[in-house]
């Protein structure tokens, strides 16, 4: 062998053996990934629908890739089973009591093996075991409620096509505000009347805000009520006594209406003197006679003091009044 | 008359060149069919021609590392830069690892490498074995005792049976390159995460079939660049002749392979 063939020997060796070393760590690490090296434990789970998983798909564990799946098959009517290899490093983490529910790597990705759930007081999972499982919300499902949201959706628009068709036509109020141009108008108007009241009413506020501003000045009789306690005792002190007056006006009150209840009757003698007609015509009568012997007696009194015997009298006391004038004058 | 005589002797001898082609395509089927079979009766008994098998693995294989590599890193970063808009569309950049993955190693490398290896391979197989058959070398070593059969056809049809498989798995590993060029240029994708992404839809069986269907492959190429060079005639103009229908039957027949292997490999996975 020359030395041109044991370099084209060395060259092919090289050239096969990077090849064959490519493969091997192209194989590992594909192994690796897919956990084909690791002896891992066997588990089961039973669906009623496995949504397209097949062999090779990966189970994971809390977002983690655990293990992949190994055989899937019909055991029963609506019942496929499915065989899976978990790493046993996670062992002790998955309890017997998790649940196996078929999941998805995205939106249209691969089908996985979701492992969730599990709680510490019941025993970590065995070769063997068979999983709980919970199935998944299908395609099917999905396209299910969409057609619902479709047959509303056409419903609504349906619906708005025969209302916005009345409102074309003038039906109802909203078609009237549109056909109708004097309602139009009036509501425009009610729209303005609104704007002003609006308008008064942020003016309201204005000013109350305002007043309230002068309410809160320091000094004025609004913050003395309600930050100086002086004030506010001699404030409860006039309440009170306006209290006691209110009570007493009203003890006065009931007197008055005993007192008024009372003339109202006629067994007193104002309430006689008020309400008996025949007494009050007697009284008149009465007062009739008094007057015209007041006016006899006048007379009577009158010839008494031309009498001889009381005429002296009289001018005695005349004359003792001319004096009684005429002495200041001196 | 004499109009629908000839239009008669016309079809006659349409006919009688169908039945001719014909005739010929299945005898040469047939020709094939113990080609190959001698083949396999000769190329697993001693004596072992391991300097000569040495010298076509490096022929067929160290020396058409660099094309390979090159058109493996070019498919790589194509295939890769051409599928990102429709993946681009879905917001699901992040697959195009996983993409390129699968098309790579499930279909590209073994098919590029097969036809590159036909057009270099399989013509230069053809030329050799066509100049040797019309300068009567092959004959010469018949008379002299040697088994130019053996010597020339086994030891190129192992030989390319042997290379092409392993330039495939170059060509593959330099693609993933190519691909990961153009994603860390996108992207920003580390090398570890687009290699996790990369192997992570393939299977065993992606590698066996696309290690098997190389193999097919090189031998098919090895066969037909052989078949043509062997059988060659006509003298020198039959050389580039057996050396162009090597490579045109050899790339037809890759790709009628291709289709029945993935067939035959959807059965297993």
């Amino acid at each position: 062998m020359d030395s041109g063939e044991n370099k084209r020997a060395v060259w092919v060796g090289l050239f096969i053996s990077i090849g064959v070393v490519i493969l091997i760590i192209a194989i590992f690490t594909l192994g690796n990934q897919q956990k084909s090296f690791v002896k891992g434990l066997h588990l089961k789970a039973r669906f009623s629908n496995v949504s397209g998983l097949i062999k090779g798909n990966n189970v994971w564990f809390s977002g983690v890739k655990v293990g992949t799946v190994k055989n899937i098959a019909f055991t029963g009517i609506n019942q496929v089973d499915v065989e899976f290899n978990v790493d046993p490093n996670v062992q002790q983490f998955i309890h017997q009591n998790a649940l196996a529910t078929i999941g998805s790597e995205g939106f249209i990705g691969n089908k996985t093996i979701n492992i969730e759930g599990g709680t510490p007081d019941a025993p970590v999972i065995k070769d063997g075991t068979m999983l709980n499982s919970k199935g998944m919300l299908s395609t099917d499902d999905i396209m299910k409620t969409l057609q619902k949201n479709n047959e509303n959706l056409l419903s609504i628009t349906s619906d708005f096509k025969t209302l916005s068709k009345d409102m074309v036509q003038g039906k109802g109020l909203a078609g009237a505000l549109l056909s109708d141009s004097s309602l139009a108008m009036r509501f425009r108007a009610v729209v303005a009347n609104l704007q002003t009241t609006t308008s008064s009413t942020n003016q309201m506020a204005i000013e109350l805000n305002r007043f309230g501003r002068k309410m809160n000045t320091k000094g004025g009789l609004a913050d003395k009520m309600l930050t100086d306690t002086a004030v506010f005792a001699k404030l409860q002190q006039s309440a009170n006594q306006l209290q006691d007056a209110t009570a007493k006006a009203s003890t006065l009150t009931d007197n008055l209406n005993r007192a008024s209840s009372k003339l109202n009757t006629t067994d007193n003698a104002i309430g006689v003197l008020l309400n008996d007609q025949p007494t009050a015509t007697q009284l008149k009568s009465t007062l009739d006679y008094l007057n015209q012997s007041s006016i006899k007696l006048n007379d009577d009194l009158e010839a008494a003091q031309h009498n001889f015997l009381l005429r002296g009298f009289f001018k005695k006391r005349e004359k003792e009044q001319q004096k009684a004038q005429q002495a200041p004058k001196q | 008359m004499d109009t629908q005589n000839s239009t008669s002797t016309a079809t006659v001898k349409s006919k009688s060149s169908l039945k001719s082609s014909l005739a010929n395509f299945f005898s040469d089927v047939y020709d094939v069919y113990r080609f190959i079979v001698r083949f396999f009766k000769e190329a697993f008994v001693p004596p072992y021609e391991f300097q000569e098998l040495l010298k076509q693995c490096y022929e067929v294989g160290v020396r058409s590392l660099l094309l390979i590599s090159v058109t493996g890193f070019i498919v790589g970063l194509i295939f890769t830069k051409q599928s990102r808009p429709s993946l681009l569309q879905f917001g699901a950049t992040s697959w195009i690892p996983s993409l390129v993955s699968i098309a790579i190693m499930r279909a590209l490398a073994p098919l590029v490498t097969a036809l590159i290896s036909a057009g270099r391979v399989g013509s230069s197989i053809g030329a050799e074995l066509g100049s040797m058959r019309v300068t009567e070398q092959i004959d010469a070593m018949e008379v002299s005792g040697t088994k130019p059969f053996k010597y020339l056809v086994c030891i190129r049809v192992l030989a390319t049976t042997i290379a092409i498989p392993v330039l495939a798995i170059f060509n593959g590993l330099v693609s993933m390159l190519g691909g990961y060029l153009n994603v860390a240029v996108n992207e920003g994708t580390s090398f570890s995460t687009y290699v996790q992404q990369f192997f992570q839809p393939l299977a065993f069986i992606d590698f066996e079939s696309s290690i098997i269907k190389s193999m097919v492959f090189g031998f098919t190429i090895g066969i037909v660049g052989t078949y043509k060079g062997w059988n060659s005639s006509s003298g020198t103009a039959g050389v580039g002749k057996a050396a162009n229908s090597a490579v045109v039957t050899a790339m037809f027949l890759v790709f009628i392979e291709e289709v029945i292997i993935v067939q035959i490999t959807g059965w297993f996975r």
